[in-house]
């Protein structure tokens, strides 16, 4: 019993940390579930995959009903993040666990240099882009109509193919390493296809759903997710996530960034010590 | 094909109203899901069950059975089963909305993300999951 409010308190911690810092919780919740609890890695990935679907759903719920997701858009990418994500579950049952541990090292390694370079940019006088002003636009091949459709309110979409591209591989990434994502379609809808900050960032979240889905069917039916595991995992982040979004604006995010990184980084020596292991 | 403004102006009320629909499915299955999810976990430390203890593999065929036995792994199952098919659901309300407005290219959208999704079962179960 002690294990299960601990993997609820773990989930919770994850889920509040994450929608703190705009991430999902996957790319906390697989660190704790391998170096906290010593689930195999393929097995966090699961439980994972299944926590980004619960979280991502509620807020991509409001975020539609309030017209900042792009649903067109989103379903259009989606189409390609859920194929990338098929065959990265596919693929992840054909490589071993050290590969993996390396792999998700590396995504560590990456999302904390990220945060480490948005943390410097937001400390400079001069803050690039502001979140709802769109990319300026150069030209695009894209058949008009297509973009046309996709587009929204105040803005056009260009580059639909590049696009199509790193939405494959945002959902292959998602599918190995049990995260929602966001950190690959978010730049690539804003800073590729030109589409506002704040737009890509909900319609990136609307999409996770489907993305996680179409991996986590096969991680469930290859035996892969254990319920006794998952349910706890899966309650504690949605309750985070949901207390972590309605008190942002009362914590200090540069504090929590700070601290982040370094658990990150620290998460990311463990798993290459994994990896090598 | 509509007449503009006029048809326009529908088309967009059209779309609105079909996220609100959209926005309404997804937050309803979401909560319904982790709320069958929280019962599991409820039942399961009632039970002095532990995460540690070996747990029922998933079987369709049983889930309602085991539902309706009180089990916490049959309720846990079904929450994390809801949760999955909730994006699905999602998609399914999109593909019937976009139908009455018909709009083609999103139809094709719908059905293609529900036929990866089908394949994602099938490629699972034809793998021996």
């Amino acid at each position: 019993m002690a294990v299960g409010l601990l993997l609820i308190a773990g989930g919770t911690a994850a889920g509040v940390f994450g929608s703190l810092l705009g991430l999902g919780g996957g790319i906390l919740i697989v660190p704790l579930l391998t170096l906290g609890f010593g689930l195999p890695l393929r097995e966090a990935v699961g439980v994972s995959l299944v926590s980004v679907i619960a979280t991502s759903g509620a807020s991509a719920g409001v975020y539609l009903e309030r017209h900042v997701a792009n649903l067109r858009l989103g379903m259009t990418l989606e189409l390609f993040t859920a194929l990338g994500a098929l065959v990265g579950a596919l693929v992840a049952f054909l490589i071993p666990d050290r590969a993996l541990a390396a792999l998700f090292a590396g995504l560590l390694v990456y999302v904390a240099v990220s945060m480490i370079r948005s943390g410097l940019r937001r400390g400079a006088p001069d803050e690039g882009l502001a979140a709802d002003a769109p990319v300026p636009e150069p030209a695009s091949d894209d058949p008009p109509g297509t973009l046309e459709r996709l587009s929204g309110p105040g803005y056009r979409v260009r580059n639909l193919g590049p696009a199509v591209g790193g939405s494959l591989f945002a959902g292959v990434v998602s599918a190995l390493l049990g995260v929602g994502g966001g950190i690959i379609k978010v730049p690539v809808m804003h800073l590729v296809m030109g589409v506002p900050l704040r737009v890509a960032t909900a319609t990136s979240n609307l999409m996770i759903g489907v993305t996680a889905s179409a991996s986590a069917i096969i991680y469930l039916l290859r035996g892969e997710i254990d319920p006794l595991v998952a349910g706890p995992t899966v309650l504690g982040v949605f309750v985070g996530a949901t207390v972590g979004s309605r008190s942002a604006h009362r914590v200090d995010v540069r504090v929590l960034r700070l601290l982040f990184v370094v658990v990150v980084l620290y998460t990311a020596w463990q798993m290459i010590g994994r990896a090598l292991r | 094909m509509t007449d503009r403004p006029e048809g326009a102006a529908r088309t967009v009320v059209a779309s609105l109203e079909l996220e609100r629909r959209v926005a309404g499915v997804l937050i309803g299955a979401t909560y319904l899901s982790v709320a069958l999810i929280g019962f599991g976990v409820v039942l399961m430390i009632a039970g002095g069950i532990s995460p540690l203890d070996q747990a029922l593999a998933f079987d369709p065929g049983r889930l309602i059975a085991d539902v309706l036995a009180g089990r916490p792994e049959g309720v846990l199952w079904l929450g994390l089963v809801a949760v999955i098919v909730t994006p699905s659901l999602r998609v399914a309300a999109s593909l019937v909305g976009y139908l009455a407005e018909g709009e083609r290219p999103m139809v094709l959208v719908s059905v293609g993300i529900l036929g990866v999704i089908a394949a994602s079962v099938l490629l699972a179960i034809g793998l021996g999951g």
